[in-house]
């Protein structure tokens, strides 16, 4: 396994298992970043800030 | 460059081992501590549940006055989601994953749903309740967004309970399951109990920004519980990463294969019927008290209280009885045989006017329906091959979740229809008096149907298990296990 050339430096995963942890990562900052624009929205709807 | 290079491996390997989510392996023997640690899950499905169906429910009708049919339309929105339940098991159970996860990716995004669904919803109810400036937006921006929040909730809700408890599956051998399935319940129970006195107090002096410190705050405790509960729970699978990829089932066919197996779609039924049977009786028992048996609201409290702790009896005893070889499909049934004269008990305690039979019967209830939660569940997950886990609980928990949704509904729509057609001449006690005999009615069926799946499973007693043997052979082997298992179980 240690000399496997999928490996990527410097954690150890291969490509493959990179790229699924960076996929979660993705996901998460896209549901946070919509969320927070849907919550922005309507703060701005109930008490508007931008005059 | 290379001594960096070494220095900055060595040091990340030693660190990854400590700090990296995953388990260092599928050990066999899961220590209580780790098991109590996931179980926290519940606590955060507790909170869920009591945050909308008690304490929003209060708030949106009392503090933001918001008509009643429509909080009702909302809090009964994320039951919708129920029934996908199954649809999400399965999924997990055929994830494919480079890591070789298959539940901790879900319980991510999950607990994500949660997460945004109550970050955005005290923003959505005060728009919905016309709060500051709203009064003059239209409508459907607080409809829609109110709705999409208590979707988020819910969906989040169902994903988080039914991958957690495969998870909790997959981690435990089949003799240790029902000291899980107790624990997972016990867990839940004491989340909704100490969420209800936290809300309560955190809400004494309702004003806007505490409703929204509130809801927020929960948004905070359910990532961070949710994660701590997770955290280097389930192992990297190198083996399932790397096996092929088995030819493709759809939902279908293996919803098909699930209900032809054996008693399944018996046991599904009678899930169903139960559940309905003993919920109805959730949330009549504290207007029946006060409106028939004149209790003041202190004693009233005491009948739900009287309730969650003959439930916990009833965990707690089907944990010992199980781990002492009792069969599941027992517990079932002798929690739906304490059901039936316990309704008895409460329809008698409305003739007689006697409160300590009311109590009684309510703790027996109480009981009743924790013997007959935990023995299905458990029957569930051991009627499941370890591949199809995620899909037999997914079943069982849209089974349940929708039942226990259905009753609540029923119970009031049978009460108003009573009150309403006979409104002159019938006695304070005849509409609750009416839905407990139709509880009793529907446990006796529910009774009647469990008896054959009992004579089924008795010649499986005799038999040394053989779920315990493929087990050793699940660790070997992965691609032995569906065979394993349906050579070593008698059919």
């Amino acid at each position: 396994m240690s000399n496997d050339p999928d490996k990527v430096w410097p954690t150890g995963l291969t490509l493959r298992e990179a790229e699924e942890v960076h996929s979660y990562l993705i996901d998460g900052t896209r549901v946070f970043g919509v969320i927070a624009l849907i919550a922005h929205l309507l703060v701005a709807v109930s008490t508007p800030w931008l005059g | 460059m290379d001594n960096f290079k070494g220095f900055a491996l060595r040091k990340i390997s030693e660190v990854s081992v400590r700090y990296l989510p995953f388990a260092d392996a599928a050990s066999d023997a899961v220590p209580l501590s780790r098991l109590l640690r996931l179980s926290l899950f519940q606590v955060t499905v507790g909170m869920a549940l009591v945050l909308m169906v008690g304490t929003l429910n209060r708030v949106m009708i009392v503090e933001l006055q918001v008509p009643a049919t429509l909080v009702g339309v909302m809090l009964a929105l994320p039951l919708a989601f129920a029934p996908f339940r199954a649809l999400i098991g399965f999924r997990s159970d055929r994830f494919q994953s480079a890591l070789g996860l298959r539940r901790l990716p879900y319980i991510f995004k999950g607990t994500m749903l949660q997460f945004g669904g109550f970050a955005i919803m005290p923003f959505a109810l005060l728009v919905l309740s016309g709060y500051g400036e709203a009064v003059n937006a239209p409508r459907w921006i607080g409809l829609s967004s109110a709705a999409l929040a208590f979707l988020l909730v819910g969906a989040g809700v169902h994903i988080v309970q039914t991958i957690g408890l495969a998870l909790a599956t997959d981690l435990v051998k089949e003799e240790a399951q029902p000291k899980v399935v107790g624990l997972m319940y016990v867990m839940l129970l004491v989340g909704m109990i100490v969420s209800a006195f936290v809300y309560g107090a955190l809400l004494q002096n309702y004003t806007p920004g505490r409703l929204i410190q509130v809801i927020q705050g929960s948004a905070v405790v359910t990532v961070a519980l949710n994660f701590f509960a997770m955290w280097k729970q389930e192992a990297r699978d190198r083996g399932r990463a790397m096996a092929p990829q088995g030819p493709k089932v759809s939902f279908v066919e293996a919803w098909a294969r699930l209900t032809q197996r054996k008693g399944m779609l018996r046991l599904l039924t009678i899930i169903a019927l139960g559940t309905v049977g003993f919920g109805m009786a959730d949330v009549l028992l504290e207007p029946f008290g006060g409106k028939v048996l004149m209790m003041s609201v202190a004693e009233t409290t005491r009948l739900t209280i009287f309730l969650a702790c003959g439930s916990l009896v009833g965990f707690v005893m089907a944990s010992r009885w199980l781990g002492a070889g009792a069969l599941p499909v027992d517990m079932a049934l002798y929690g739906l045989a304490a059901g039936v004269p316990a309704f008895g008990l409460i329809v008698w305690s409305s003739m007689m006017i006697s409160v300590p039979m009311l109590l009684t019967g309510t703790l027996l209830a109480g009981f009743g329906a924790g013997l007959f939660g935990h023995g299905t569940l458990t029957a569930t997950m051991r009627s499941a091959p370890r591949e199809q886990i995620g899909l037999s609980l997914g079943a069982w928990g849209a089974v349940q979740a929708t039942s226990a949704g259905v009753a609540i509904a029923i119970a009031g729509i049978v009460r108003d229809a009573i009150v309403a057609t006979e409104a002159v001449g019938t006695s304070a006690s005849a509409p609750y008096t009416s839905v407990f005999l139709i509880e009793a009615a529907l446990l006796a069926l529910a009774l009647l149907l469990a008896l054959p799946l009992r004579s089924k499973e008795s010649g499986r007693t005799v038999e040394v298990n053989p779920i315990e043997n493929t087990c050793l052979l699940v660790v070997a082997e992965p691609h032995a296990v569906p065979q394993a298992i349906e050579s070593g179980r008698p059919s």
